[in-house]
């Protein structure tokens, strides 16, 4: 088995980072990525600090995204809106996008940001917690839209990042879960090996930038 | 009539307070048929062999060990507290899925 990452977990954990680490290893991680609303040195080798880029406005998400861009290894923004969506898959220093759907699953994922995402080597989250938190016509409004949005990312080449919304110990799920629970909306076994090994391994090295004009400050 | 092959599941309940057995199977129970319904559940010829001190094996049909998998991530609380479930091992055997824990579990499972 490759080496897997868990991006995205969350700076306001109810235990130290490095106990959350050490919960990380156990289920079989390598690293995690640490993400929170400025950014903080790591001082463990399998620690990655990124910055959540969370806000409604474009220009705001600009400004954080020049400010963030040479300190950290990830930069993930909080989509939820079509504007916003649009604003951070346009812009190629961003290596994740999350929530891109909305809280309520609502939005859809347009072909025109899809071809962004692709061109710019930014990743888009598929967050199993919603898949674990929910039930009956919930449960499978998510996972009609995760099928969907699979599809539309697969058409356009867009990478997919395996995660869940890590802020307690119990909010973990081994590497083996998250793939079984993956193939609940049609993704394929190697599909979300890669969604959880060499996409975020690429992000944290930023492979997938290669070959992008960076702009520096 | 040839016997369907099985799977062992060995996992390990991780969880803010003590969970009892009932309350394990039926939550395990619960998520399955959520997932994949009576049909699914049949399918699956899922047991819960013996749990004991956050400690469980379960045994299943071949065939159905992804939808375990699945099911008992799926788990997020046990009567209002949180817990989360890991797989330790899968194996053909009672014996080899037990390799290492054979003490944790009562005496007749594990011989």
């Amino acid at each position: 088995m490759p080496d897997f990452f868990l991006l995205t977990v969350h700076q306001d954990t109810e235990i130290p980072v490095d106990e959350m680490l050490r919960a990380a290893h156990r289920f079989g991680y390598k690293g995690i990525g640490i993400c929170s609303e400025h950014a903080e040195p790591s001082h463990e080798p399998d620690i990655y600090r990124g910055v959540e880029i969370r806000t409604d406005s474009v220009s705001e998400l600009r400004r954080k995204l020049r400010r963030y861009w040479s300190e950290v290894p990830l930069l993930v923004v909080r989509g939820g809106d079509e504007k916003l969506n649009m604003a951070a898959v346009k812009d190629y220093r961003v290596d994740v996008l999350t929530n891109p759907c909305g809280e309520d699953w609502r939005v859809e994922l347009k072909p025109q940001m899809l071809e962004f995402a692709a061109r710019n080597g930014i990743a888009i989250e598929f967050n199993l917690s919603g898949i674990i938190g929910s039930r009956r016509g919930e449960r499978a409004h998510i996972l009609r839209q995760m099928h969907e949005s699979l599809k539309q990312m697969r058409r356009y080449g867009v990478m997919p990042l395996l995660a869940t919304d890590v802020r307690s110990i119990y909010d973990l799920r081994a590497p083996r879960e998250m793939i079984a629970i993956a193939a609940l909306y049609g993704m394929e076994r190697e599909e979300a090996i890669r969604a959880l090994s060499e996409i975020p391994a690429g992000i944290l090295t930023r492979r997938w930038k290669r070959g992008m004009e960076v702009e520096r400050l | 009539m040839m016997r369907e092959k099985r799977r062992y599941i060995l996992f390990e309940v991780i969880s803010e307070v003590k969970v009892d057995k009932r309350r394990l199977q039926n939550a395990i129970w619960d998520s399955f048929y959520s997932l994949y319904g009576d049909t699914g559940a049949s399918r699956s010829r899922l047991w819960l062999v013996c749990y004991d001190s956050g400690i469980g094996l379960l045994k299943c049909s071949h065939r159905m060990v992804e939808e375990v998998r699945a099911a008992l991530a799926c788990i997020h609380s046990i009567n209002g507290m949180r817990v989360a479930i890991r797989v330790i091992r899968v194996s053909g055997t009672i014996r080899g899925a037990l390799k290492g824990y054979s003490g944790v579990l009562p005496r007749n499972i594990s011989r």
